[in-house]
Formats: structure tokens, sequence, C-alpha cells
């Protein structure tokens, strides 16, 4: 029989070995567990998408035929605007690529654009990110940028085979090489200002000392293409606040960034198509 | 003929349950309009719930399959290193096992004060495990703190209907937590 004051102690005996035995299970069994845990739980994190997908679809039928050819006339209205746009970005798509010949310059990354529902979000004060409806059944990648109409949505952190997982710009966990806009000089973006009760900050830092912005005057902060992970000129948000920095080199400041990025229910996965030049 | 003891099962499945609960919570948090404030953000973390009911009514066996396997479920979806959450559940665990012969272990309210105290604990070493990738450190506690009251009180008023699903569901599959023997209705 055991010692009394020993049996007392066998839980913390208990969590002794599971700590050793922890330690040494191999990483490809950890990532295997990992991957295994979080595919039985995808059916319930992306079922009440599915079921807010179908609340919309029978509110959606209780439109009247007036309000549906309202709507319609609205839609044609904003197919025609993006059928200009689409033949406008398809002169300046040629032009890149005469310019590119020209100066043999090195074809810019290209993209599959695939777009996806967000089923999930988490934001916490440790992380920001969500899990979106697409993962290696849609030929997701690891690191692929996600956008929306507002700018950088995040980056592709990992990848299932129903879902994905989006690291989002506002993330502790985020960054980025960007610059500010009209300029060529790359700065560092990192996000994690998220307050309760205040709309997601990120930080900017290495900014050169003669880029001024403050809150009436802001820089609009983009993505500067190093890296290769994101395409440049997309947008970030803006730089409200600049101050040098402790050893005078360089000045850190913080970037306002879009409110939306709370609220997004549809978001485009930047899929590269030639995923070893990237 | 050795009947199968499903009691691990029955308290994981109800863990699974109330983590998807709440992560759904969490998801309609992420973002709203209160009152005059048109942003608010809330993250929920009931973490310290997972072990009541293993730690105080479940046998150490069971208790020790259910926490280390509610433990990874929850570090599968968050973006800690994989273990993290297991280890301080196991923490949690050892420590109310250790002391559980002194302990109340029967009705709610010394559940709710275990569960207040082991969420309490948790949500302070993952912010000690996780604060240092932050930009500015100093700035996240606050956050940290508003998120905190707010997954306490939630805890405050789920305990005793988690505590009683959990219990329910072992009478209507005839199982005494503890023993494992098969009990009447």
């Amino acid at each position: 029989m055991l010692p009394k004051r020993f049996d007392q102690a066998r839980p913390f005996f208990t969590l002794g070995i599971v700590l050793l035995a922890w330690l040494f299970v191999s990483l490809v069994v950890k990532t295997f567990t990992r991957a295994t845990f979080f595919e039985i739980q995808a059916p319930l994190v992306v079922a009440d998408s599915y079921v807010q997908d179908l609340q919309t679809f029978w509110s959606n039928r209780l439109h009247s035929k007036d309000e549906l050819l309202i709507a319609g006339r609205q839609v044609a209205g904003l197919i025609a605007d993006y059928d200009f746009g689409v033949q406008q970005n398809k002169n300046l798509e040629a032009e890149i690529l005469r310019l590119e010949n020209m100066l043999n310059l090195p074809p810019m990354p290209a993209f599959r654009f695939e777009p996806a529902r967000v089923a999930r979000r988490d934001f916490s004060a440790w992380w920001q990110r969500m899990v979106i409806r697409k993962g290696e059944n849609y030929g997701i990648t690891v690191g692929s940028p996600v956008v929306f109409a507002g700018g950088v949505v995040g980056r592709v952190t990992e990848v299932y085979h129903y879902t994905s997982v989006v690291d989002l710009i506002t993330s502790p966990t985020f960054r980025l090489a960007a610059s500010v806009a009209g300029e060529n000089r790359p700065v560092s973006y990192q996000g994690g200002l998220n307050d309760s009760f205040k709309s997601p900050r990120g930080t900017v830092e290495f900014v050169p000392l003669d880029v001024f912005a403050t809150r009436s005057l802001p820089r609009r902060l983009v993505t500067s293409g190093l890296g290769g992970v994101f395409p440049p000129g997309l947008s970030i948000g803006d730089i409200t606040t600049l101050e040098p920095s402790a050893d005078g080199l360089f000045k850190n400041g913080e970037v306002s960034l879009d409110e939306r990025l709370g609220t997004l229910t549809e978001v485009t996965v930047l899929v590269p198509l030639n995923p070893e030049e990237m | 003929m050795r009947r199968v003891d499903l009691r691990w099962l029955i308290v994981l499945l109800a863990n699974l349950l109330l983590w998807w609960m709440v992560g759904t919570a969490n998801h309609y948090l992420s973002h709203f309009s209160f009152l005059w404030l048109d942003h608010a953000s809330i993250h929920l973390s009931i973490g310290g719930l997972f072990v009541v009911f293993s730690a105080l009514r479940l046998d150490s066996k069971h208790g020790w399959i259910t926490v280390l396997l509610t433990g990874l479920m929850m570090d599968s979806l968050q973006p800690v290193p994989f273990g993290t959450n297991m280890l301080l559940l196991g923490v949690v665990l050892a420590t109310l096992l250790y002391g559980r012969r002194r302990l109340p272990r029967e009705g709610a309210i010394f559940g709710i004060v275990v569960a207040l105290l082991a969420n309490l604990f948790l949500v302070i070493a993952l912010s000690f495990i996780l604060v240092g990738t932050h930009p500015r450190p100093g700035e996240a506690w606050m956050r940290i703190f508003v998120d905190l009251l707010a997954s306490q009180f939630l805890i405050l008023t789920i305990t005793p209907w988690f505590l009683a699903l959990q219990e329910r569901t072992m009478a209507i599959a005839h199982i005494h937590p503890e023993t494992g023997r098969r009990v009447m209705l």
C-alpha cells in the first residue's frame, strides 16, 4: 500500500507524468492531433454560419415583387459600373505588361481570387482571427493573402480540409512590410491595439523622419509588395499619429483600421498561381 | 460482461456543447454597438468551468481523461502552443483533486466559486504566456480586464445550469458520476 503522503500528492504526480509524456511526444504526432481535434469541431464551427445563410435566404424570400424590381434596377446600374471598371482594368493590365517588357521587370505575382464566407470570428486581446468556409478543397494555401473591398483582411495561417483560419491585420501576431502611399520606403506594420470600446488600431515602426501624419491629416498605409506575400498597393489603414522613436532615427505611430473588419461576412482569398514564386 | 464506461464521454460532450455556444457568442460579440458606444468588442473565456464537474464529481481517472481531452479541444481552435490549455487545466485539476477530500463537493455555490477561481487563474496564466507578442503589453491589460469581467459574470450565471446539465445527463444514462455504477432514477 502506498504511503498516505504519496497518495495525497498523486494528482501532482499524474500531472508530472502527463507533462513529461507531452514533452517527449514528437511534433508530427502533435500536429496530427491538433488537425484531428480541429476537424472534429469544424462541422460545429461552420454550422451556425450555414443556419445564418438559410435564415437570410428565407427572409429574402419574403420580399415583395416591387422590392425585387427596385433591387434588380440597382444591381443593373452596379453591373454597368463594374463593366466599365473591368474594361479599365484590362487596359491597365496591358499597360503594366508593356512596361514590364520594356523595362525587363520580373512579372508581378499572379493570383486566383477565391471568395469565401466567414464562418466564425474570434477576437480577443491575444489574437484576432476568423475561420472561413473554404480550405484544401478549394486549393487554399497557408500564407495566402485575404482581402475585402476596404483592403487587407489578413493572411491564411492554417488550412484544413473544408475550412481555413485567417490571422487578421488587427491581431498582435500579424506583421507586414508596408509603405506610406506615394512613397517607396518600407515601414513595418503590426496589429494589436484592440481596446474593448474603441475602433481597432495597429502600430507602425521605422517610418522615415520626413513623413508627417496627424488625426486631421492622416496618411494612407498600403502594402509595399516586399516579402512577396501581398501584392503592392492594398490599403491597410490610415496613419493618424507619428512620434519620434526612442533612438530618434525613425518615427513610430498608430494606424487606424477599417471598422468593417469586425463585421465581415465575405472575404476574398488571393491564392497564388505559382506558390514557389512567393 | 464488462460494461463500457462512458462517463468521460458524457462530460466531454457537455464541454464541447458549451465550448461551441461560447464560440458562437464570441462571434457575435466580436463587434457590436451598445447604448452610446459605436464600437464594442468582448471575448468570453470560460475554461475554468470545464474543470469543475471533472474535479468535484467524477473519479480521478475519468476526470483526467475529460480535462486533458477538453484542453486539447481548446488548443486546436486557439493560436497557442499545442498543449497549453491541456497543461493549464491539468494544473487546476491536480490542485482540486489534492484538496478534494476537504472540499464540499455537492451544491452549486462551491462549484461557482471553483469555476471563478479556476477561470481567473487560466486567464492570468494565458495572458502572461501570450502578452509578449503584443506590441504594447501595457495597453492589452485593460482589454483583458474587461473580457475577464464579462467572462466571470457569465460563469456566475451559467455554472448552476452547466453542472445540472452534466448531473442530469449522468442520471439519464443511469450512471453514478463518481463510482460509475448503474443507478436507477
